[in-house]
């Protein structure tokens, strides 16, 4: 099925903020974010690093390590059938409007071992995690919660973009000048030759 | 300015004993180049210039780049998170291998357009060609090394393709990879090929292209050889010397070119997936094949020749007879001057076969390279065939068209009216 559109916005950092903490509770006990860091999070969304670590570190982690779980590969195996995968990188493996979409496509289907299916990815493994969330919240306000997770994933996965960005347009500015300048030096040797 | 400032006295020191002032006069300020050389003669610096950042680049990624199995994906990521600016020296390194291939394209259709390649050039043009068959070695061992999916897929596919040679094939793609499939000790040599013996050969053969084009001279859009008409001290009257006229047009180009490139870089530094394969965000998994195995955008040409061979010829496999078809599409750049027998150098003097085949190339080359780039189905299988002869036929009929046709006077000089 084709994908809902998906446009993040990753200086909102409310937004970032509540898909963190989706992601703290709902996906982070079998998802680790391995490749980034407590105290890197906390910072570009402006969380004050003691509160972090009073709230959102469950395992007695130093702020400056990387986010790994405590869930163990063959536990997860036995109990899961697969070891859920690391998911830092997924809104740049898969895209965020596919996650968007996927985490908003989950349907009964008592075929299934936990009774669920989705629309995106086909027989999934993953239980819908966010069952209860989907049955007790209205529409509108389950597909925001949806929204500021993918969001978050979309920072997660990316975290320089808005220094990038920033810094992309002073280096285009000063490039403009370079080429202004060396546009006209080259006129100016361009009279010689007539 | 006096005789004796400390910059005049140190200099004739140096010049005394290395040849500075020489050198400077013979590669710049008396090296001349054609009056009406255009914009297509920009490419060659700019690719100077790329060349430079991907070995400054590159050296900064390997400072933080772990060349094992276990430790180069994550490492990657250490780069575009932990290391300060890392993220802009990666995406430099990756757009940078982009814009190479870009550029030398375009600098090699500059010479099949004018003929640059053909008599008393054909030493600067092999040379060329070997620095591109270098690019393109490069080019796959650096794309190997963040160890990720495609990466990994990648390396089996081409790797593979060496064990399709007869008798001693597999044997020698085992001794290729180090192992039987691809490994971390695969992954290891490729990254001392990538940062040691491949950029040292392109460092010397790109010495050696400057150094047979310095001896001989540019080629210019009419073919016209400036050095028939010198004035009294042998200075060509329709030429001006490369320092400052030439370079400071380059400099003008460098600003253009850097406009672009930051562009692409610092706003949309994966490229949709053409500079940076999405697939590639998934750490390498010998058990899990990608849907889709593509190869990067610069090589997609040779790829769909490799695929246009479904067939086996005379007891020769089909992977074999497409290995070698693929091999073909890029060795047989290095036998054009030999295929052209035009008396004349430039396509604006050619005849119209050569105008048509010319064209045909390049149909030929945007299609397949669209072609090996998307997945294959029976209509684009017939498609890919049929540009795969295109491209060929530019050069296998070469020596044929260019003496059938009929070619337009050259003139004697720049700018003069027959």
């Amino acid at each position: 099925m084709e994908c809902d559109d998906f446009k993040s916005n990753v200086s909102d950092k409310a937004s970032l903020q509540r898909g963190l903490s989706t992601y703290m509770n709902y996906c982070y006990g079998c998802h680790s974010l391995k490749y980034s860091r407590y105290k890197r999070v906390a910072e570009d969304l402006s969380i004050p690093l003691e509160m972090y670590e009073n709230n959102l570190i469950y395992d007695g982690s130093k702020i400056g390590e990387l986010m790994n779980i405590s869930l163990q590969k063959d536990d997860a195996i036995e109990w899961l059938g697969a070891y859920p995968p690391d998911l830092t990188l997924e809104a740049r493996l898969r895209r965020p409007d596919w996650i968007y979409t996927y985490l908003r496509n989950y349907y009964p289907d008592s075929s299934r071992p936990y009774g669920v299916n989705n629309r995106v990815y086909q027989n999934v493994n993953m239980p819908h995690v966010l069952e209860d969330l989907q049955n007790s919240l209205p529409k509108a306000e389950y597909d925001l919660l949806i929204y500021d997770l993918t969001n978050f994933m979309t920072y997660v996965a990316d975290p320089t973009a808005e220094q990038r960005k920033r810094i992309g347009i002073y280096v285009l500015l000063f490039l403009t000048i370079f080429t202004a300048f060396a546009y006209l030096t080259y006129k100016e040797f361009k009279k010689d030759l007539k | 300015m006096s005789e004796n400032t400390i910059g005049k006295k140190g200099l004739d020191w140096v010049d005394k004993r290395f040849p500075v002032i020489d050198l400077f006069e013979r590669h710049l300020s008396k090296y001349y180049s054609p009056s009406n050389i255009n914009i297509w003669y920009l490419f060659g610096f700019l690719l100077l210039i790329v060349l430079v950042m991907q070995i400054l680049t590159g050296l900064w990624l390997m400072m933080n780049y772990t060349n094992t199995a276990e430790g180069a994906f994550s490492s990657i990521e250490y780069i575009m998170r932990d290391v300060d600016y890392g993220w802009l020296i990666r995406y430099m390194h990756a757009g940078g291998a982009s814009a190479f291939f870009a550029l030398i394209y375009l600098h090699m259709f500059r010479g099949m357009m004018y003929g640059s390649y053909q008599k008393p050039r054909e030493l600067i043009w092999v040379g060329g060609w070997f620095v591109y068959v270098l690019l393109c070695a490069e080019g796959f061992t650096g794309y190997v090394l963040p160890w990720g999916q495609m990466s990994f897929w990648a390396a089996q596919v081409i790797i593979s393709l060496v064990g399709s040679i007869p008798y001693f094939g597999e044997d020698l793609a085992i001794w290729i990879r180090g192992d039987y499939i691809v490994s971390g000790i695969t992954l290891s040599r490729l990254f001392a090929f990538h940062v040691v013996l491949l950029p040292i050969l392109i460092i010397a053969v790109v010495f050696f292209h400057i150094l047979a084009l310095h001896e001989i001279g540019s080629n210019n859009p009419d073919g016209i050889d400036v050095k028939q008409h010198t004035d009294q001290d042998g200075v060509p009257l329709d030429a001006k010397p490369f320092f400052p006229y030439d370079i400071s047009h380059d400099f003008y180009a460098l600003g253009v070119f850097l406009l672009i490139f930051c562009t692409v870089i610092f706003f949309f530094p994966e490229g949709g997936g053409y500079i940076i394969e999405y697939v590639n965000y998934e750490p390498a998994n010998p058990l899990s094949t990608p849907a889709h195995i593509v190869p990067s955008w610069y090589y997609t040409p040779f790829y769909a020749m490799l695929r246009a061979i479904d067939f086996s010829l005379f007891g020769i496999t089909a992977k074999f007879l497409g290995f070698v078809v693929m091999a073909a599409g890029i060795a047989i750049f290095a036998a054009l001057p030999w295929l052209d027998r035009s008396p004349v150098k430039s396509i604006k003097y050619k005849g119209i076969f050569s105008k048509i085949f010319l064209a045909l190339f390049v149909i030929s080359f945007f299609i397949l390279a669209y072609l090996g780039s998307v997945p294959p189905t029976e209509t684009k299988n017939l498609l890919t065939k049929v540009f795969t002869i295109g491209y060929f036929s530019y050069f296998l009929l070469m020596p044929i068209y260019t003496r059938l046709e009929k070619c337009k006077p050259v003139p004697d000089r720049v700018g003069a009216v027959i």
